[in-house]
């Protein structure tokens, strides 16, 4: 019996995940009308203060898109272990490491990403300056994987339990402190007219590691939490 | 011949029923001599140390604030390897010793969030900053409250055990990273004002009670360690023929 190789694998994993996703568009908009609403929120909560709300834009940007991407965590893997297929996924020939790294990404396409699309927008209804949103993009576009890569590890890790929402939050809160200082660093920076590389070379040496090793420490969770 | 002893006597204490009696025999001994060192060190850092030069008597929460500083985070490496064990091994005993860590060291790092809290009112006239050496103990505080929370999130408790274990691992290399991203952090915005005694300029007669203190706060880990661990035991292994003799044992007058 010839096996379908790694690459093979993998192409036919992300085609069933994009499809799955798109079949079930609601739920991709679902992460997205919640950032507007909290941002919406802000102005409300805080006084229509144009300088202040500019202030704070960037901050409140970065943690609003983190909470949404929180809000979509949970659902990572909880399709596929109800239906069984995550198990097939552990029992496959190929190596599991690069398959989850697969799953993340396709999860990291179906609700990063159209945050990161939104993100002008949201940035937009709080005055960000417009010079400060290339380095908000930035940030994010090297941010958000690393959240969906730190996640992934940690909802593996949750994949055996029944209720894990409000853990999961408690578990990546000291994760993402790093990250969120970074992604910040760069916004602020950008704001005050100050050269933001550093920060986003940060984030790029974090992603280029997490990369390599948040799939495999995500498989080895992923044997723990579904070895009964 | 020696060589054979050592891994004997470790296989030995590592089997559940013989370390029930072991740490039995050692719990009040080391509860005994946490009280007896607690006494001194408190007796001396309350009353016998000198007042300090700036900051008068409201220093002295010092004997309770730095040993408690050092038990979170010596709890954690305690933890963090009684992890590596668990599952590189295997070895049960470790998985408990692990997971019945979690709790002391996570009150450890309460007592120390609390009583800097109350030191800073008086000193910094605030109760909370965001400093970097503070955030990092809060950030500690939620990785305990996180592997806690795995733990008892499975039924399985052999299984939760070990994802836990896994996300303390986890946790070792978050710590150093969390504490160097704050304290870039903070440095960004504005340089950091206050800075703690330095070890080394400390005076001797209040060096001594903080040792004493040290030395009975390691002392009552491990005798709660011991507790909540032959509890534990006891209610992992309730099946296990060793505790049922325990049991009827204890119901003979």
């Amino acid at each position: 019996m010839s096996e379908p190789s790694l690459a093979r694998a993998c192409a036919a994993l992300l085609r069933r995940d994009l499809t799955l996703a798109w079949r079930r568009r609601g739920d991709i908009a679902l992460p997205l009308l919640y950032a507007l609403i909290v941002i919406t929120l802000f102005p409300f909560a805080l006084g229509p203060d144009n300088a202040l709300l500019q202030r704070i834009a960037g901050g409140v940007v970065l943690v609003t898109v983190l909470l949404a991407m929180l809000l979509a965590l949970d659902a990572m893997f909880r399709g596929d272990i109800e239906d069984g297929s995550l198990e097939q996924l552990v029992l496959a020939p190929q190596p599991l490491a690069p398959l989850l790294a697969t799953k993340i990404l396709s999860h990291w396409l179906t609700t990063a990403l159209p945050l990161i699309v939104l993100a002008p927008l949201l940035a937009g209804m709080l005055h960000l300056a417009t010079t400060a949103l290339p380095a908000l993009l930035l940030a994010l576009l090297l941010g958000t994987p690393l959240l969906s890569l730190l996640g992934a590890v940690l909802v593996a890790l949750t994949a055996g339990t029944r209720r894990s929402g409000m853990l999961l939050a408690l578990m990546l809160l000291p994760m993402c402190v790093p990250v969120v200082i970074f992604m910040a660093g760069a916004v602020a920076a950008a704001q005050q007219g100050l050269p933001w590389s550093a920060p986003i070379a940060w984030l790029g040496a974090a992603l280029a590691l997490l990369l390599v090793l948040a799939p495999l420490a995500c498989a080895a969770a992923l044997r723990i939490a579904l070895d009964a | 011949m020696s060589g054979k002893w050592i891994p004997l006597w470790l296989h030995k204490l590592g089997s559940p029923p013989i370390f029930y009696r072991f740490a039995g025999k050692l719990r009040p001994w080391l509860l005994t001599l946490a009280l007896l060192l607690g006494a001194i060190g408190l007796y001396g850092g309350l009353v016998l140390a000198p007042a300090d030069a700036r900051q008068g008597d409201g220093y002295r929460i010092i004997f309770i604030h730095v040993p408690s500083a050092w038990m979170s985070l010596f709890i954690y490496g305690v933890m963090a390897f009684a992890a590596f064990l668990a599952l590189v091994w295997r070895v049960k005993l470790a998985e408990v010793a692990a997971m019945q860590s979690a709790p002391i060291g996570a009150a450890f790092t309460l007592i120390t969030l609390v009583t800097g809290s109350l030191w800073g009112k008086p000193m910094w006239g605030t109760w909370w900053t965001w400093d970097a050496r503070l955030t990092s103990e809060l950030v500690l505080l939620f990785i305990y409250l996180g592997v806690i929370g795995l733990y008892h999130a499975f039924e399985d408790r052999r299984q939760g055990a070990r994802a836990a274990a896994f996300l303390a691992l986890i946790g070792v290399v978050n710590v150093p990273i969390v504490h160097f991203s704050v304290n870039w952090w903070n440095t960004l915005h504005q340089g950091s004002t206050i800075r703690l005694l330095g070890p080394s300029t400390i005076a001797p007669g209040m060096l001594w009670p903080l040792l004493t203190m040290m030395a009975a706060t390691k002392c009552y880990y491990l005798a709660s360690l011991a507790a909540r661990m032959r509890t534990d035991l006891l209610d992992l292994e309730s099946g296990k023929d060793w505790v049922r003799k325990l049991a009827v044992e204890a119901a003979q007058p």
